[in-house]
């Protein structure tokens, strides 16, 4: 663990969770933690603790790390010292689902400050969809039919939308800037946002066309700028641990 | 619209043949006082697990109603105004599983005060373990791994501690609760067993499994006591499926297991938001 260094990799969708036979973002993240069999810890709230998310998480990691889940529906089954539990990871893995039920469920266990202690600590955090909302000070989300602004947990002052692949959320997340939400960073399907600290200091691609943008309000006008992405499977970056694919 | 506010607290209930499931999901038919009652599921609590929903539309809909469920953790995908789906129910049925959770997602989703209006319109209210002690002042919960007082949205005064005697350690915390006034005094449900409430007065108590007991809990010279109520004991319609074998249950577990190992190597991507 090299100390201090807050890191939050958010996914706008992809890993594991929606990209069956694609590991490159999953990798990317392992490659960050700096060491060869990581400890991985999935956080899958948002989803209710789907057991079958669960069990896709388990046979997308085993091989290539030591992976851990925490249920919150489950206390009595789970893990005696949740805290305890987490500082000790290398990377904590948020899925996808419901934002607002993760949020409350969080806030109901103390996790949220709990995350924020690993993240002070240098235990990588990274999610998608939810669990990429989730880090941001407002996050850009679709439920009920409309997109809404839902205040989330402000470890990045940033605000943040995902699967910004379609004409609404990118309406949305205008609208919102204009009526003052901080600026703030959209990604689609496949692309991830690597922060540290408050800084965005690169963005990686497991599909050579998923892109992320930049969106700040500037007057009454948003700019919107598309911003420079690596796509991971054009070479074998060097911090990736090398992996065992499994069979599609 | 009737306007009787109703809650149906079940000790412990699930929608199979188990003996003494069967009769509930019939009381709830003949509470809901309706031609073909519309009920939903809020399975909040467990997460909105799909086997759930499914065993609960299957025991409804044989019972000639409209079930339905609404999961909170895909809204996303069902997009559904939750007010104004809840208010056209006859039955709104809360899950059990973790009352913590249940209580954090409902007051995130803002779902307590639309259920708070619900109950007052006479839509009758039912909840089942977390789903039930959720509307008392308190409860006692095992969301946090061992038994803790936990505070309810304290829609009926009093408390509430659900799988009774079969789950000892749950029932010692209460009793503990009770004595030292932590809770108010309050009932006792064990499973198969429920405690009907008309505004906030409790009116009659069930049971639907032979032995089965509804106590009431009070605090008594530094400790507490209890008093089995006399309850209408509810039957069967038809012979119960009881217990299946635990190695016939840990091979549906592998069994089960395995098959969403497969489905999971098979599936396609999907969207979670």
């Amino acid at each position: 663990m090299t100390g201090a260094m807050r890191q939050v990799v958010a996914f706008g969708g992809g890993g594991f969770s929606q990209e069956s036979g694609n590991p490159l973002l999953d990798d990317y993240v392992l490659g960050l933690t700096g060491t060869v069999n990581s400890r991985v810890c999935f956080l899958p709230t948002a989803s209710g603790d789907a057991d079958h998310y669960v069990v896709r998480f388990y046979n997308s990691f085993r091989d290539r790390a030591r992976p851990s889940h925490i249920s919150l529906f489950r206390r009595e089954r789970g893990v005696p010292d949740i805290r305890s539990h987490l500082l000790a990871q290398d990377l904590i893995y948020v899925g996808g689902g419901s934002l607002i039920s993760l949020l409350g469920v969080w806030r109901a266990h103390g996790i949220d400050s709990i995350l924020r202690e690993a993240y002070e600590a240098g235990v990588i955090l990274c999610g998608l969809s939810a669990g990429s909302l989730c880090w941001f000070a407002e996050a850009v989300s679709g439920y009920h039919d409309e997109v809404n602004r839902v205040p989330a947990l402000g470890f990045l002052p940033h605000s943040n939308a995902v699967h910004y692949c379609d004409g609404t959320r990118r309406g949305a997340f205008h609208r919102h800037l204009l009526d003052g939400m901080p600026a703030g960073f959209a990604a689609e399907d496949g692309a991830a946002l690597r922060f540290v600290g408050d800084e965005l200091v690169e963005v990686v691609a497991s599909r050579p066309e998923a892109r992320a943008y930049k969106l700040e309000r500037r007057g009454g006008q948003i700019l919107e700028t598309r911003l420079a992405t690596r796509y991971l499977g054009a070479e074998a970056p060097d911090n990736v641990v090398p992996l065992v694919r499994q069979a599609a | 619209m009737n306007a009787r506010r109703r809650i149906l607290a079940l000790g412990g209930h699930d929608f199979d043949r188990r003996a003494g499931n069967d009769a509930i999901c019939d009381l709830i038919v003949e509470l809901a006082d309706s031609p073909r009652p519309k009920i939903c599921l809020l399975p909040t609590a467990s997460g909105d697990p799909e086997d759930q929903i499914a065993r609960f539309r299957r025991v409804f809909a044989e019972r000639d109603c409209v079930p339905q469920a609404i999961s909170l953790f895909r809204l996303g995908e069902n997009p559904v105004d939750l007010r104004e789906e809840l208010l056209e129910q006859d039955v709104i049925y809360a899950g059990g599983g973790s009352m913590v959770n249940l209580i954090a997602i409902w007051r995130a989703h803002g779902l307590d005060e639309i259920l708070r209006e619900c109950w007052a319109e006479g839509i009758l209210i039912v909840g089942q373990s977390a789903g039930a002690m959720c509307w008392f002042a308190g409860g006692i919960t095992s969301s946090q791994g061992d038994p803790a007082v936990a505070s309810g949205f304290g829609v009926l005064p009093g408390s509430l501690c659900v799988h009774y005697l079969s789950e000892p350690v749950r029932r010692r915390r209460f009793l503990r609760a009770i004595a030292s006034g932590e809770l108010e005094p309050g009932l006792g449900l064990e499973d198969q067993t429920g405690a009907l409430f008309e505004d906030t007065e409790l009116s009659e108590t069930v049971s639907a499994r032979e032995g089965a007991a509804v106590w009431e809990v009070t605090p008594e010279n530094a400790s507490a006591r209890e008093v089995e109520l006399a309850s209408r004991q509810l039957k069967d319609s038809r012979p119960p499926i009881n217990g299946t074998r635990a190695d016939i249950l840990e091979l549906r577990q592998t069994l089960a297991t395995r098959a969403a190992r497969r489905r999971a190597s098979q599936r396609r991507p999907g969207r979670l938001d």
